[in-house]
């Protein structure tokens, strides 16, 4: 099974993953403590036009990876319309009770989905595992043993996949479909596990065979540090989170500025 | 000469088990000396190669006690498996992880790993994905990244186990190319490969000791007898096997079994094996060859219908459309038998088929009984599947397969890894069946099972069959001679 999907390679690759990770778990804390469903809504559309035009990816691809998050998207913000409560009753059926409050409350948590879905998206399209962990170590000092480790365990995925395929067919095989959800969560795990476990171990030695240790110096393959790129990227977040706030007051889609 | 590895008094246990796999092993090793372990599955060899390199007890945390142990300080260690010795994504970053290991700077390493790659004739960009490289080259990464640390000292642990037979020769000739100056030191079962690079060959019994050491022109003629008790490939196995095989019975009943019309298989929407039209009759054994990745195991999957199919295809003369309805005629084993345990005995296991069936529990202990004595597992039945050996979980993965009763095998390399007495005692049982009229179609890479077990061979070439042909029986007379005492193979199961 092989994951190759070709794409463009845009200024989003090129920044520093540190720096993204970073600049974008702060956007992400921002988004938590903003109330203004004008911002929110401005600041989503500023990445969704990020993660369309600039992740370098065809567009059937980009659609496919979004559907899962739109839908998501329309749950939470239905959810809360329908059963949220508020004063100005919109409509009444059952326990369907949409009011205004709901309403905007549903649309702002809404949003407040697609904004995170955006940023992971942007950040794990644009980022190899591979920089990013040489980037960590290199520019937040994390120890080598906990960066190699994670991409070894990259690495066991599509074979864990490939695994989980063969584990199905041998079962439709045996006839062993008719079992309970239980029954059925064992008979994969049992052997995917204990295949990992085993792998697990077995890469583990092949690194330390290579002399892979904690204690001695390394040099790196790879030296991920700061370009131009990086500015860009900075400047390019403050200036959708600025406008965001800028055309939220000039030009409201909605006279709420606090929606709890 | 100067000694460049050794153990004294070697005493090792694995945890849970109760016997010592070691006790009091004495060896050492001369610079230079290209030596090669050899023993039935089990014996210890890999263990000791992991003593030898010191990954025993520095990596992996097995008590063991010794005397006296000198380790090598510069080695390199070839794993069996290659998918379990990487852990970058690209055959670049694979290299320079070892080279970042070693402080080797940066600047030089697109240098190094571009000469290293030379080195084991391995013609790919240096950025290339190592999901797509095939086992064979995937095992020559492997090697080259070893040689990144150049070392004085190389251990190889079946590095071919997983190979198919081009891939092998390409890992030795590499190995012979690159190897000449070092001390190398060899786990395989694949002797011809190796036999005119090493000069030292130490056998080992089940018992973890050393029955013979010693030059490598001298000890398969002195210790024959040895060798072939305890279960071990040797060259001209198959020659002696020959000897003593009975003559091949041809199951009298010619029935069509599977009626194959402009029969394809697609992966992905795409079409992945294609069979313009074949037959296969009772009786019959098919041996199903071709390179790695040609389809193969996609042919198989495609007559089980576990991928989509469409064209003629009859079994029995009927149409069946769904896996389970064909799982009662046609029964399938899979290169990993794990994947297809799912109780936790082994004599649930036999019965699990059974019970699908609602068979009485009469029934299904006679039946259970007589196949666990037939395949060698009446001790270990209380057993869990995963507490056996390698030739003892392939065995049960066999017999749980065909308990219902089927008289069509599929079987994916069912002998893969597993040592001459396995393999031996597992032909037997598919040529005791073949001979009361079952059907065979085995995919297999040794040539030797083809020519003296398979009646038929189907060459696959990039997703095609592209030819049907029967494999002429060995000369008929010089068989017959001795043919009139059957059944006198020595060797029995453990």
């Amino acid at each position: 099974m092989r994951w190759d999907i070709h794409y463009r390679e845009t200024w989003l690759h090129r920044t520093n993953p540190s720096l993204k990770l970073l600049v974008m778990m702060s956007i992400f804390i921002l988004v938590l403590f903003l109330h203004n469903p004008n911002v929110l809504i401005n600041l989503s559309i500023g990445l969704f036009l990020l993660f369309f035009i600039y992740t370098g990816y065809p567009l059937k691809y980009l659609l496919l990876f979004f559907l899962p998050f739109f839908v998501i998207f329309v749950s939470t913000a239905s959810s809360m319309t329908l059963f949220g409560q508020g004063t100005t009753t919109w409509v009444q059926w059952g326990l369907v009770h949409v009011t205004k409050e709901s309403f905007l409350r549903g649309m702002h948590l809404g949003f407040r989905a697609l904004t995170f879905a955006l940023l992971g998206l942007i950040f794990s399209l644009t980022t190899r595992p591979v920089y990013l962990f040489y980037s960590l170590m290199q520019q937040l000092k994390l120890k080598p043993k906990y960066a190699y480790s994670f991409l070894a365990g990259v690495r066991l995925i599509p074979i864990m996949l490939e695994e989980f395929q063969t584990v199905q067919n041998a079962l439709k095989v045996r006839g062993a479909g008719h079992s309970g959800t239980l029954e059925k969560v064992k008979r994969y795990a049992v052997p995917l596990l204990s295949q990992s476990i085993r792998r697990a171990q077995r890469i583990a030695v092949a690194m330390e065979a290579k002399r892979f240790s904690n204690e001695t110096k390394r040099t790196f393959y790879y030296r991920i540090g700061f370009s131009k790129y990086d500015l860009m990227f900075l400047f390019s977040m403050i200036g959708i989170i600025m406008l965001s706030y800028y055309a939220a007051t000039v030009f409201p889609y909605i006279p709420v500025t606090d929606v709890r | 000469m100067e000694c460049i590895a050794s153990v004294e008094q070697l005493r090792l246990k694995f945890p849970g088990k109760e016997t010592l796999l070691f006790k009091d092993l004495s060896l050492s090793f001369k610079k230079g000396e290209k030596v090669l372990l050899i023993g039935p599955s089990g014996c210890g060899k890999s263990t000791l190669l992991q003593v030898l390199s010191g990954l025993i007890p520095h990596s992996v945390d097995i008590p063991m006690k010794a005397k006296h142990i000198r380790v090598p300080d510069n080695w390199g260690y070839v794993f069996q498996d290659p998918d379990s010795q990487f852990c970058m994504p690209f055959v670049d970053e694979e290299i320079a992880f070892v080279l970042e290991n070693i402080s080797v700077p940066r600047e030089q390493m697109p240098e190094r790993i571009e000469g290293l790659l030379r080195a084991v004739n391995l013609q790919v960009p240096p950025h290339t994905n190592i999901h797509t490289l095939s086992g064979g080259m995937k095992q020559r990464l492997a090697l080259a990244s070893v040689l990144a640390l150049e070392p004085d000292v190389l251990f190889l642990d079946e590095p071919t186990a997983m190979i198919d037979d081009e891939g092998t020769e390409m890992i030795w000739r590499t190995v012979k190319q690159i190897a000449y100056d070092k001390t190398v030191i060899i786990v395989e079962h694949k002797i011809e490969h190796v036999l005119d690079f090493v000069d030292r060959i130490i056998l080992f019994n089940d018992a973890g000791e050393i029955v013979a050491d010693g030059e490598a022109s001298t000890i398969f003629h002195n210790y024959k007898e040895v060798i072939a008790s305890q279960g071990v490939w040797y060259p001209r196995i198959w020659d002696d096997y020959k000897k003593k095989k009975k003559v091949r019975r041809h199951s009298s009943e010619q029935r069509e079994v599977i009626c194959l019309e402009n029969f394809q298989g697609y992966r992905n929407k795409e079409v992945k094996i294609r069979v313009n039209t074949a037959r296969v009759h009772e009786g019959e054994w098919i041996a199903v060859t071709g390179k790695n990745g040609a389809g193969k195991s996609t042919l198989l999957h495609a007559l089980m219908k576990l991928i989509p199919t469409d064209g003629e295809y009859k079994v029995y003369g009927n149409r069946l459309e769904q896996t389970k309805q064909l799982a009662r005629r046609i029964a399938f084993v899979f290169q990993n038998p794990e994947f297809q345990f799912v109780t936790n005995s082994v004599w649930e296991e036999m019965a699990y088929s059974l019970r699908l069936e609602k068979r009485t529990e009469q029934e299904i202990a006679s039946e259970v009984e007589r196949l666990l004595k037939m395949f060698h597992l009446e001790e270990q039945k209380k057993q869990h599947p995963y507490q056996l050996s390698m030739g003892q979980k392939r065995r049960l993965s066999v017999a749980a397969s065909i308990i219902s009763g089927q008289k069509v095998f599929l079987l994916d390399e069912p002998t893969f890894g597993q040592d001459a007495k396995n393999t031996f005692a597992l032909l037997e049982l598919f040529e005791s069946y073949r001979e009361k009229g079952a059907a065979i179609i085995m995919v297999t890479h040794d040539e030797q099972i083809v020519k003296h077990f398979a009646t038929r061979r189907w060459i696959i070439e990039n997703g095609q069959l592209v030819r049907d042909e029967p494999v002429m029986p060995e000369t008929k007379k010089a068989l017959s001679v001795q043919g009139g005492s059957s059944r006198e193979m020595g060797y029995s199961l453990s």
